[in-house]
């Protein structure tokens, strides 16, 4: 075993564990602000591990648009709106079983499935390292651009959608938003909605005999 | 020869339809006189017919059998319509077109005063037209349309007063208890068609023999075997109990009396309720040979000989008189059959026509006369007002009992020595019964003569002053009747019972074992000294003791009855209460029946299928909605639970079927050994 | 050597513990959507791995449409919530049950 090899190991055993870590902690932390945080760190591992597979323009990706952009949109959201973060915590509790037996039979159910003497070194070895001169850019562009072709232009036209979705969604819109203020409701009296007009009867109004004749 | 025969028996079966239909359908056009004019000249048109037939069939030997018209065909099965005119059947024709034309006319003078004066000749006319369908029949399915068609008419006629509750009652009745027997009837048809492939009297009868020979059995019930031909007969057999009222299905023909009195005349006595008789001759091929369905017969009828005439002796309304004495002497009839002397049975049932439509025409003429009063009590002494009603009456009453020389006497004696000449198990009691039964015919006939026409006069005095005889149309009929119930017994006695070569001629089959007649013939040396030889015999005494019982307790001294009622107190209880058949049937029938009704319409209809099937099937997906209902939260993390759930299952379904990955063979091997 | 399995195992482990999160948060859609990214970066590492030790390009082309929709799906979820927000005031789930039947 060459020490290219054990480096490659502990790069992978740091990277599989800094992610599983922030996973728990993705899902365990109280304050989403934390919680986001922590998902950057799992992609930021995650990129790691996919230059392991020699996947280096998807690891770029992934830190450039998740971690770069997406991420940043999540912070900006939740630091936007101002959540309550109190009663979390019993919830979270109570549902614990729940949580952790159904994540036990994914993880049983799937560890079977790819369990090492389906998916081991012994049925898929380990292919030889890449020569220096690969470009996994060039490598992906050249299918993304002739096979991929059409998938491609429907990715960028399901983008274009989604701006435009996200704007017009979250664009405060000119017409006044229709929204229910049930304290207000309840609290309403008489005199708020009703105007009591005092006014003298008249006599009926019939329409003249020359108006009728006109008809 | 056969050609005329055809076209004279076609006219006659035809011309009473006519006169129905003209007398149905045309009423309004015809008025009432235009009805009766119409149906009594096709009825006499009919009656021509069938003495023509009748002196070309009996003089010179004419005969007809053949199809006139192809009914439907089924495979291998052809359903005709045809004749079949034999010495029986033109003895019975002329007595149903003769005691209905009669009847007709009769019927002009009793109905006078009814508002279904048209609608009465009409039925009349469709009856004697099934009646002739049924007689004239040359197959099975004929013999039961004729069979239904006058339990038709005699079900509407019953009810022909539809307004009056006991004659809707009485109507349904018969056609109840008729429909038990014509169940049996068509079983003995269905087995007749399966057995022998076709329904054609001739080759049943010539392939009966074959059969009996081959020893074929059935198994009704699992686990035995009757003989087909034994079945066949039986069943057959139920549906003569069912229409000539025999025991136990005999309880309709007292409620039948609830009909207008002509029709208990010509159906109820003379002709419709003698078609189980006639039946039971026409298929003398089949019963012969099968012993036990004779034993049967015999037993049944000698029974009901016996016992519904011991019934006839304490009713009180007159009609119901002559009613019990109609079953008693079908009993009769029907233990001359079950003793192989099919002849003497039908000779009865030919003289029992005459002297019974007799009775109850005179019955009739009393009962219009005391303005439709029928309960003897309220009756007596009526000999002064209706002499001619009285005279045919006692006619009739002498016949019924077998005083010799009247008609009865010749048939009943014959009947009574050939039950006790025969062979057959069971005649010996059959023998005391007959014997027995004719004194209580005696008894019964001449208690209600004595007590309708003699001694102390009860009769209500606003019914007195218009109590007179009734007019021609009505007593002319009696005295037509009155006459051959005097001399048919003596004039055909031999002919028809004795000769050698009879009057019958082929038509009724008896086995040499079994012919009882023939040895009778032995002692017959004509009807006055067969008369005469009455006097040393015990049926005879046994009537003459009844007559004068009859003589002691109703006229001579009639506060006797009270005395014996009282000591036999118990006997007279069950004669009153007919055996129970009646709360028989209405407790475990009629109140079962609608038991079992109401216990299928409220725990199988109401609970299992309307609550259960119906609502419960609505309100199982009312609760399955509102299951899903619930599962339908709003909650996004419920809707991402439930694909989780999904994932999962799909998940393990697929490692579990799938043999490369194998769920299961972890438990088999060491699932992590890495190879 | 890491072995192919190795990568499918870590999946697996991301993949269960985003269910596990998706289970247990009931409090905040932001979280909720958070775990989505968990679920689909588990996806993507699978792919990632199929598309080296197969040596086909295929898997990677893939993970590059994926994190296209994601994107997407991330921008329009986060609208929504903040119109969410805007109108009812609250981002908590056990709140938001206007999909009741």
């Amino acid at each position: 075993m060459t020490i290219n090899m054990i480096l490659e190991q502990i790069v992978f055993y740091a990277a599989a564990v800094t992610i599983v870590f922030a996973g728990i902690m993705v899902i365990g932390s109280r304050n989403p602000v934390r919680g986001a945080l922590f998902l950057v760190l799992a992609f930021v591992a995650s990129a790691i591990l996919w230059i392991l597979l020699e996947a280096e323009f998807l690891a770029l990706a992934l830190i450039f648009v998740y971690v770069g952009a997406v991420m940043t949109l999540f912070l900006f959201v939740v630091m936007m709106l101002d959540i309550n973060l109190e009663p979390m915590k019993t919830r979270f509790v109570r549902y614990l079983p729940l949580g952790l037996l159904v994540m036990a039979l994914v993880l049983v159910l799937v560890i079977f499935a790819v369990a090492p003497q389906h998916f081991g070194t012994a049925k898929y070895a380990v292919p030889q390292h890449a020569s220096a001169s690969y470009s996994n850019v060039k490598e992906l562009g050249s299918v993304l651009y002739t096979t991929y072709m059409y998938p491609f232009e429907l990715a960028s036209v399901l983008l274009l959608v989604a701006i435009i979705a996200a704007i017009s969604l979250a664009l405060p819109s000119s017409r006044k938003r229709r929204l229910q203020r049930p304290g207000e409701q309840v609290q309403v009296k008489r005199e708020d909605r009703l105007r009591m007009v005092k006014m003298q009867a008249e006599k009926k109004i019939l329409p003249s005999r020359k108006w009728l004749k006109k008809r | 020869m056969s050609e005329t025969i055809r076209t004279l028996s076609l006219i006659m079966v035809c011309a009473p339809l006519l006169g129905s239909i003209l007398a149905g359908l045309f009423s309004k056009i015809l008025g009432r006189k235009g009805s009766h004019r119409a149906t009594i000249g096709l009825m006499l048109v009919s009656l021509g017919c069938a003495i023509a037939i009748w002196i070309l069939v009996i003089f010179h030997g004419g005969s007809y059998v053949g199809t006139i018209y192809v009914w439907g065909l089924s495979g291998r099965y052809h359903f005709d319509i045809g004749f079949m005119i034999d010495n029986l059947t033109a003895w019975l024709m002329i007595v149903v077109t003769f005691v209905s034309t009669l009847v007709h006319i009769y019927s002009i003078g009793y109905m006078a005063d009814d508002d279904g004066y048209t609608r009465f000749f009409c039925y009349m006319s469709l009856f004697t037209f099934a009646m002739l369908m049924l007689i004239t029949a040359n197959n099975f399915l004929q013999l039961y349309f004729g069979w239904e068609g006058v339990g038709l008419v005699s079900y509407l006629l019953i009810g022909f007063w539809y307004q009056k509750e006991t004659a809707v009652f009485g109507s349904l009745k018969a056609f109840l208890v008729n429909r038990v027997g014509d169940f049996g009837f068509i079983i003995g048809i269905a087995a007749v068609l399966t057995y022998f492939n076709t329904i054609d009297y001739q080759t049943v009868f010539a392939n009966a023999q074959r059969l009996f020979d081959a020893n074929t059995t059935i198994s009704v019930f699992p686990g035995t075997h009757w003989s087909v031909l034994t079945v066949i007969c039986i069943t057959l057999f139920i549906g003569a109990m069912g229409k000539s009222a025999q025991m136990p299905l005999h309880v309709w023909l007292p409620e039948s009396m609830e009909g207008p009195t002509p029709i208990s005349a010509l159906i109820h006595a003379a002709t419709m309720v003698t078609a189980g008789i006639f039946m039971l001759a026409r298929m003398s091929p089949l019963f012969e040979l099968s012993q036990t369905a004779l034993t049967l017969v015999l037993v049944i009828g000698a029974t009901g000989a016996l016992f519904t005439g011991m019934v006839g002796v304490v009713q009180h309304d007159i009609k119901r008189v002559i009613a019990y004495s109609t079953l008693s002497q079908l009993g009769y009839m029907t233990a001359a059959c079950g003793a192989s002397a099919f002849a003497a049975g039908i000779f009865h049932l030919m003289t029992h026509a005459c002297f019974k439509a007799l009775l109850f025409l005179a019955a009739g003429s009393v009962i219009t006369a005391m303005h439709h009063e029928q309960d003897l009590r309220k009756m007596g002494g009526l000999y002064k007002y209706m002499p001619i009603t009285y005279i045919t009456f006692l006619v009739g009453a002498l016949a019924l009992s077998a005083i010799p020389p009247f008609a009865g006497f010749y048939s009943k004696d014959a009947i009574i020595e050939a039950v006790h000449n025969s062979t057959i198990p069971g005649h010996t009691y059959s023998y005391y019964c007959v014997l027995f039964g004719s004194f209580v015919t005696a008894l019964y006939i001449f208690r209600a003569f004595f007590l309708a026409f003699h001694g102390k006069e009860r009769i209500p005095a606003d019914t007195k002053k218009h109590l007179r005889e009734s007019p021609w149309v009505m007593w002319v009929p009696l005295i037509a009747l009155a006459i051959p119930s005097t001399v048919i017994g003596a004039l055909l006695a031999y002919p028809l019972l004795y000769k050698a070569n009879s009057l019958f001629g082929n038509s009724i089959f008896v086995l040499p074992k079994y012919d009882v007649l023939k040895g009778m013939a032995a002692n017959y040396h004509g009807w006055f000294s067969y008369a005469l030889h009455a006097f040393i015999t015990w049926p005879f005494w046994f009537a003459v003791s009844g007559i004068f019982t009859a003589w002691f307790c109703c006229w001579y001294m009639p506060n006797i009855r009270e005395v014996i009622t009282r000591r036999i107190a118990w006997f007279y209880y069950i004669l009153v209460k007919k055996y129970g058949f009646d709360d028989f049937n209405q407790i475990v029938f009629a109140h079962g029946g609608r038991r079992l009704g109401q216990f299928f319409y409220y725990v199988t209809d109401a609970k299992f299928i309307d609550d259960y099937l119906v609502n419960g099937s609505g309100r199982a997906i009312q609760w399955g909605a509102r299951m899903v209902r619930r599962i339908q939260s709003g909650y996004l993390y419920h809707y991402a639970f439930a694909m989780i759930i999904g994932l999962l299952v799909f998940l393990g379904w697929l490692e579990i079927t799938d043999t490369h990955i194998g769920l299961f063979k972890l438990l088999t091997s060491n699932y992590f050994t890495v190879e | 050597m890491i072995s192919l399995s190795s990568y499918l195992i870590l999946g697996a482990v991301l993949f269960g513990l985003s269910i596990a999160g998706i289970v247990l948060n009931r409090r905040n859609i932001i979280t909720l959507l958070m775990c989505v990214e968990l679920m689909l970066l588990a996806v993507n590492t699978n792919f990632i791995a199929f598309a080296h030790y197969l040596n086909d390009i295929a898997g990677e082309v893939f993970v590059f449409f994926i994190l296209t929709v994601a994107a997407a799906e991330t921008a329009i979820g986060l609208a929504i919530i903040v119109l969410v927000y805007r109108n009812r005031n609250t981002i908590d789930v056990a709140a938001l049950d206007s999909l009741k039947g």
